[in-house]
């Protein structure tokens, strides 16, 4: 799963330790979402996307494989 | 409470927990003479003595788990399962190896090397997701 999460936080100016902080998760849990080798869980993207005011799937773009099922 | 937070605690509760190991068994070991087994059935709590903070250790990895974040869980995880798998494996098969007269392995061993396992096992899955 791909995600402009890393663009967002850039737009807002927050290091990844301190969008850790607002979704208190660990700055490694930040940086392997960005990095796309961790998927979050359902209620830890919504708290993604009420952050930054989107919707999920503005934020988390399912791979090309996934959008044919 | 804060992912940072909560490490800083478990780390305090776990740095307590070692000095009042230290503390259990030097005590354990100035008593025990004063009370072998043979004469006092006190030698047994006594000699158990360091595993009470023992069990304040382990409390606090489980309250540190239940309080980490859903990756910190995951890897968690697959270390604590790396770690329990081996030292299942390791242990079964030094037991094929007593039978054909290599020396006793004591059992005392089995959570120093399960941890230090669970130690690889961390630095190992943590990479997974650098």
């Amino acid at each position: 799963m791909n995600n402009c999460l890393k663009v967002l936080r850039a737009e807002r100016d927050w290091s990844q330790a301190a969008l850790a902080e607002r979704l208190n998760v660990s700055r490694q849990t930040v940086n392997a979402i960005e990095t796309g080798k961790y998927d979050p869980s359902l209620p830890l993207a919504f708290k993604i996307a009420r952050l930054f005011e989107r919707q999920i799937e503005d934020i988390f773009i399912p791979d090309s494989n996934l959008e044919k099922v | 409470m804060k992912q940072s937070e909560i490490m800083v605690r478990y780390l305090r509760e776990f740095v307590l927990a070692v000095i009042a190991y230290v503390i259990a068994i030097v005590a354990a070991n100035f008593l025990l003479p004063y009370y072998p087994l043979y004469r006092s059935p006190w030698a047994i709590p006594i000699s158990l003595l360091p595993i009470i903070p023992v069990i304040f250790i382990l409390r606090g990895i489980v309250k540190l788990l239940l309080n980490s974040d859903e990756l910190q869980q995951r890897i968690q995880l697959l270390a604590i399962g790396f770690a329990a798998g081996m030292t299942g494996l390791l242990t079964f098969s030094y037991g094929f190896l007593e039978n054909i007269g290599m020396p006793r392995f004591s059992a005392i061993w089995v959570l120093p090397l399960m941890v230090v396992l669970w130690g690889i096992g961390l630095a190992y899955f943590s990479r997974r997701y650098q």
